[in-house]
């Protein structure tokens, strides 16, 4: 039974594509546990559909202002671009190019973990720790937070911490205690920087972990970061 | 002072031939079972598009969604360009996957809406973070059958499936049974059918979904 869930907001913020990345897997690979959050990002994805495409957009006047682009771009799709994505899918499906790996799984320690889909495209790097404690770092490519999957071997425990940003936690295997409760796989906590806690593990645990984002996780990337100002400053 | 030229671009764009969901209709939009004429035209079209590779039904779509897609591309990509760009590489991916839409998982807008948001989450990263990463269909699958290789095996284990399998085209069928009839791997088959793998893998998955529909055709 998972008893932590990420909150009503960070759901919908997942469901239009505004997290970033770390925390966009992060949810994502939660509700490959949470049968109830999934069909909450569900119901979100089918009412902004309905928003976005269904209704009359009565402030739509790019529709009118650029009508003559989308007539050059439809035009363009009728007499070349459809014909040249269907031959590119033939060549495709006829070069012998290696099939997609479908490995989701980490090996750590002796311990073999099959992981959410979310995760297959970034489990390639190597695992570093000290002792019990070991992480596999996330090239995000966020400056803003570090990503990881963290393993902590039996009976281990991660000192004392507190955390200048948030700190988040999904476990994916095993379970740990701190000194507020105890976890279950899916279990979804995200502690602010007041929090101190010293998680512990009995039978050893797997968990993706997100650390020292200011402020960064909760609020959607387009009201964060101007895309526009990124490339400017 | 009305311009009748942009009242008519308006028109043609805003409701493209497509009719609009009256507003009642829309207090109800939860509710599956009630008769939607957009949703149905709207998967019609995709039909079209997915089985027959029809020019004019995939002009509908355009007419209906690339206006909306780009309103969505202004407000998210804050630039008139990459929201063209949007628009461009959101109904390219509607042309070569329409195949794996599936009716009965989502309705065409929410195909498309994901299809979109995916497609944007990636043009941000590229934007923000320079990266080409493409992990929008990791994080949020596509209400659709890339993940079919997983379902489908449950759905095999049903005996009263293969019984369909002599339904199907000689093409798909060969690959259909020597996968799991003869068990053969999927290399295995296309070395043994001088074919290439690819090719393996679209006829098998022809051949799933429809022996998916057969079943659902006798046993709804
Ligand atoms: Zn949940």
């Amino acid at each position: 039974m998972i008893n932590y869930h990420p909150d009503q907001h960070l759901l919908s913020l997942h469901a239009k594509g505004e997290l970033p990345l770390s925390m966009s897997i992060a949810i994502s690979a939660h509700a490959e546990f949470c049968q109830h959050c999934q069909q909450q990002l569900d119901q979100m994805t089918i009412a902004l559909s309905e928003q976005q495409f269904e209704q009359a957009d009565a402030k739509n006047t790019a529709a009118f202002e650029k009508h003559g682009e989308f007539d050059d771009l439809l035009s363009q799709f009728l007499s070349s671009t459809l014909d040249t994505l269907d031959t590119d899918v033939r060549l495709a499906n006829n070069s012998t190019s290696q099939p997609e790996s479908t490995d989701n799984s980490v090996t750590i320690k002796g311990q073999h973990y099959a992981l959410p889909r979310v995760f297959k495209k970034q489990i390639n790097a190597s695992w570093q720790g000290i002792g019990k404690v070991s992480r596999l770092r996330l090239d995000t490519g966020e400056p803003q937070a570090r990503a990881s999957l963290l393993h902590i071997a039996a009976n281990g425990e991660i000192p004392d911490h507190t955390h200048k940003g948030s700190e988040l936690t999904l476990l994916l295997a095993g379970e740990f205690s701190d000194c507020y409760n105890t976890y279950k796989p899916g279990d979804f906590m995200l502690l602010d920087q007041d929090h101190e806690h010293s998680p512990k593990t009995t039978e050893g645990c797997l968990c993706y972990t997100i650390v020292d984002a200011p402020l960064y996780f909760t609020k959607g990337i387009s009201k964060l970061l101007n895309p526009i100002g990124d490339l400017l400053y | 002072m009305e311009n009748v030229q942009s009242q008519s671009a308006q028109t043609r764009y805003d409701k493209g031939h497509l009719a609009q969901r009256s507003s009642n209709q829309r207090n109800g939009a939860m509710k599956s079972d009630e008769p939607n004429p957009l949703a149905d035209e709207l998967a019609q079209l995709m039909m079209q598009v997915a089985n027959n590779r029809c020019k004019t039904s995939f002009a509908k779509l355009f007419s209906h969604f690339a206006p909306k897609i780009n309103s969505f591309g202004v407000q998210r990509l804050s630039q008139q360009g990459l929201a063209m760009d949007l628009v461009q590489e959101t109904m390219s991916r509607v042309w070569t996957k329409a195949h794996l839409y599936n009716a009965d998982k989502a309705a065409v807008s929410t195909w498309v809406f994901t299809v979109m948001r995916n497609q944007c989450f990636d043009m941000l990263r590229k934007v923000q973070h320079n990266r080409e990463d493409a992990f929008g269909d990791d994080i949020w699958p596509l209400f659709e059958s890339d993940d079919a290789e997983n379902n489908d095996d449950d759905f095999l284990l049903s005996a009263s499936l293969l019984q369909h399998v002599e339904e199907l085209p000689p093409l798909q069928r060969q690959v259909v049974q020597g996968i799991y009839m003869q068990e053969l791997t999927q290399q295995e088959l296309a070395d043994k059918l001088n074919i290439p793998i690819g090719t393996v893998k679209s006829r098998l998955r022809l051949g799933l979904e429809k022996l998916k529909s057969f079943m659902e055709k006798h046993y709804d």
